[in-house]
């Protein structure tokens, strides 16, 4: 038994070193990929009066952001503040980058979460529905819908759904994530989700769910299925207890993957409604060379991405064990 | 005689009746979705190719009389709020677009296939190390990737776009490289080639890549249609192409004027190339796929 349990924490341990080896080299990476980019920094906060700075007062600038140093040696002075809990200020918003994060992170969360749960669970429903369908009507147009939906770069569905829905139409409203002034009402907030909202859920549903339909129908046409039936179950018991027993497990870890993909997507959708989230904050940072801001939101995502990589490790190992 | 051990053992479904299930996607053996977006593609690929011929206005040209005009007999396609003929831009924009699309794919598909074979061909401590990285590469969102890079990197054109779209879309065609090289590298006929003395990249364009070819043609017509996207998601978000250079994403880029004028065109019109473009090329994708997977079933 005492074997097992030094297993035990010998894979945990081995996982843990894994996880914060990766996002140091991942810090590294971004650090000096950033910083070896042609770009002014000085810019981000100064504004235009960057480019009227005298060499004196350049100089002068640099020293105080830390810029003037080589490029190691601001690293580990980052590295000596980001494990003490200080990632810097962001040049941008002049504010510690915690703080802008922290007062973005929740919107993220909510239209990323909310899609997530709902692609999951649709995804799920509708493979099983085509796969007990096959080959039939509601099938081969769902499929094909898929097909056509893929082609849907999510930026112009995102225009179409505006065009549609808040320029023509004006029922709802196309960007932001609240209107101006009346932050905090629920109704407010979510008439501001449901276009982001449905972008994320279409966007990527009927990849999902055809996955499903395919490991389904693969699963029909095991042996095992026949014995069952020859045993007397029932279509819906056989369906149910054992083809979709069989094929949760590669689903789940899939999904546990698609974690970094469905918010990376949200960002491309973000960006498109103005919605104040990460993903806007992204792409500012990474444009207007806001070194601080860029690195803590780059490491967000990696430790998302690992996190979803080794939880999908650990289901298939689980699943072999 | 023969149906005396018929009643041991599984009864297939017959194939007919098979056959009829699926039907609705099959009309005696012609595929007419498949045939109609190959003609298509033919037809929005030649008119970008022959599209001097044509088009009589200059797609650069800004006609500020007839901004934001609606599309009528003179303007096809109606005018961008910067009076650019759209009808114009269209076809030159398809060009660029087309072109990066097939760029890209080509230095992803040369990354993957040496990558690929490499890791193939390597010692298993090796293999493991460059599979790894593959993996890791693999699980980053490939837009925010590609969005960082061609930040970094700083004002885009046609060749930095195709760069960067290339060395980010290579990672699943090189493990199916790997995982093909593996099972054909230990056959006769490589052994020999390389006894003769035949080298690395010799051995990987005579012998290996006829091997793997059928396999991952399917993965490289989607990497042109994944690089159509990215690169007009790119410059729809302005990081990518300046809106001077036409493509059908910069096109897009001018959305948000195009909302306040309520001018449909101008976002329709360009998106609707687009999809239709990216359908052909999955619909080719699917195409390529079938009959790779016909030619390995037994039945």
């Amino acid at each position: 038994m005492a074997g097992s349990r030094w297993d035990k924490i010998w894979y945990v341990g081995k996982k843990l070193l894994t996880f914060f080896g990766s996002i140091l080299v991942l810090s590294v990476m971004v650090f000096s990929i950033s910083r070896l980019a042609p770009g002014d920094p000085l810019v981000s906060y100064y504004g235009d009066r960057a480019e009227k700075m005298s060499q004196g007062e350049r100089a002068w600038a640099e020293e105080k952001l830390g810029l003037h140093e080589p490029i190691p040696v601001q690293y580990v002075r980052w590295l000596a503040g980001a494990l003490q809990g200080d990632f810097g200020i962001s040049y941008k918003y002049k504010r510690p980058v915690v703080n802008v994060i922290g007062e973005r992170v929740g919107n993220t969360l909510l239209l990323g979460g909310i899609g997530f749960v709902l692609i999951f669970c649709l995804a799920l429903l509708l493979g099983i529905w085509c796969a007990c369908r096959e080959g039939r009507l509601f099938d081969s147009v769902i499929c094909k819908i898929g097909t056509i939906s893929s082609c849907i770069p999510e930026f112009w569905l995102s225009l179409l759904l505006v065009l549609l829905f808040s320029v023509n139409l004006k029922w709802l409203p196309g960007s932001g994530a609240y209107t101006v002034g009346q932050a905090g009402g629920w109704v407010d907030r979510a008439r501001h989700l449901i276009l982001p909202l449905a972008v994320v859920v279409l966007g990527h549903l009927w990849y999902y769910a055809y996955l499903i339909r395919n490991r389904i129908l693969a699963e029909m046409r095991a042996d095992y299925v026949l014995l069952a039936k020859a045993k007397g179950l029932t279509r819906r018991r056989v369906l149910f207890r054992h083809c979709l027993r069989n094929v949760m497990p590669a689903y789940l870890s899939i999904m546990a993957i698609s974690v970094p993909h469905i918010l990376g997507g949200t960002y491309v959708i973000e960006t498109v409604f103005s919605y104040p989230g990460l993903g806007t904050l992204t792409y500012e940072s990474a444009r207007y060379h806001d070194y601080n801001l860029l690195m803590l939101l780059c490491i967000l995502t990696g430790i998302l991405v690992i996190l979803g990589n080794q939880a999908a490790q650990a289901i298939t190992e689980k699943r072999i064990g | 005689m023969e149906n005396r051990f018929a009643i041991v053992g599984i009864c297939p479904l017959p194939e007919e009746q098979r056959e009829r299930q699926y039907r609705w996607q099959r009309v005696k053996g012609v595929r007419p979705f498949f045939a109609g977006t190959v003609l298509m593609l033919v037809l929005i690929v030649m008119g970008c190719l022959l599209c001097d011929l044509f088009v009589t206005k200059d797609p650069g040209y800004l006609d500020l009389h007839n901004y934001g005009a609606p599309p009528d007999r003179e303007f096809l396609f109606g005018t961008d709020t910067m009076g650019r003929d759209i009808f114009a831009m269209i076809w030159y924009g398809g060009r660029t677009s087309l072109t990066i699309g097939i760029a890209a794919t080509m230095i992803s598909t040369v990354l993957a296939v040496v990558l690929g074979a490499l890791s193939g061909c390597a010692p298993s401590r090796a293999d493991k190390l460059l599979m790894r990285m593959t993996d890791i590469l693999l699980s980053v969102p490939a837009l925010s990737a590609v969005i960082l890079i061609q930040a970094v990197l700083g004002e885009a054109d046609v060749l930095s776009i195709s760069f960067v779209l290339g060395i980010t879309g290579w990672m699943s065609i090189a493990k199916v490289v790997r995982s093909e090289v593996r099972q054909i590298r230990e056959c006769e006929y490589v052994i020999a080639s390389r006894c003769m003395g035949g080298g690395f990249f010799h051995v990987l364009w005579k012998h290996l890549t006829p091997g793997f070819l059928s396999s991952i043609m399917f993965m490289v017509v989607m990497n042109i249609r994944n690089a159509i996207v990215a690169e007009s998601t790119l410059s729809f978000m302005g990081i990518g192409l300046p809106a001077e250079v036409v493509t059908w994403g910069s096109m897009l880029s001018l959305a948000e004027d195009a909302m306040l004028a309520n001018a449909w065109w101008i976002i329709l019109i360009p998106g609707a190339f687009l999809v239709v473009t990216l359908l052909c090329f999955t619909s080719l994708g699917n195409h390529l796929r079938r009959n790779v997977s016909r030619g390995e079933s037994n039945l």
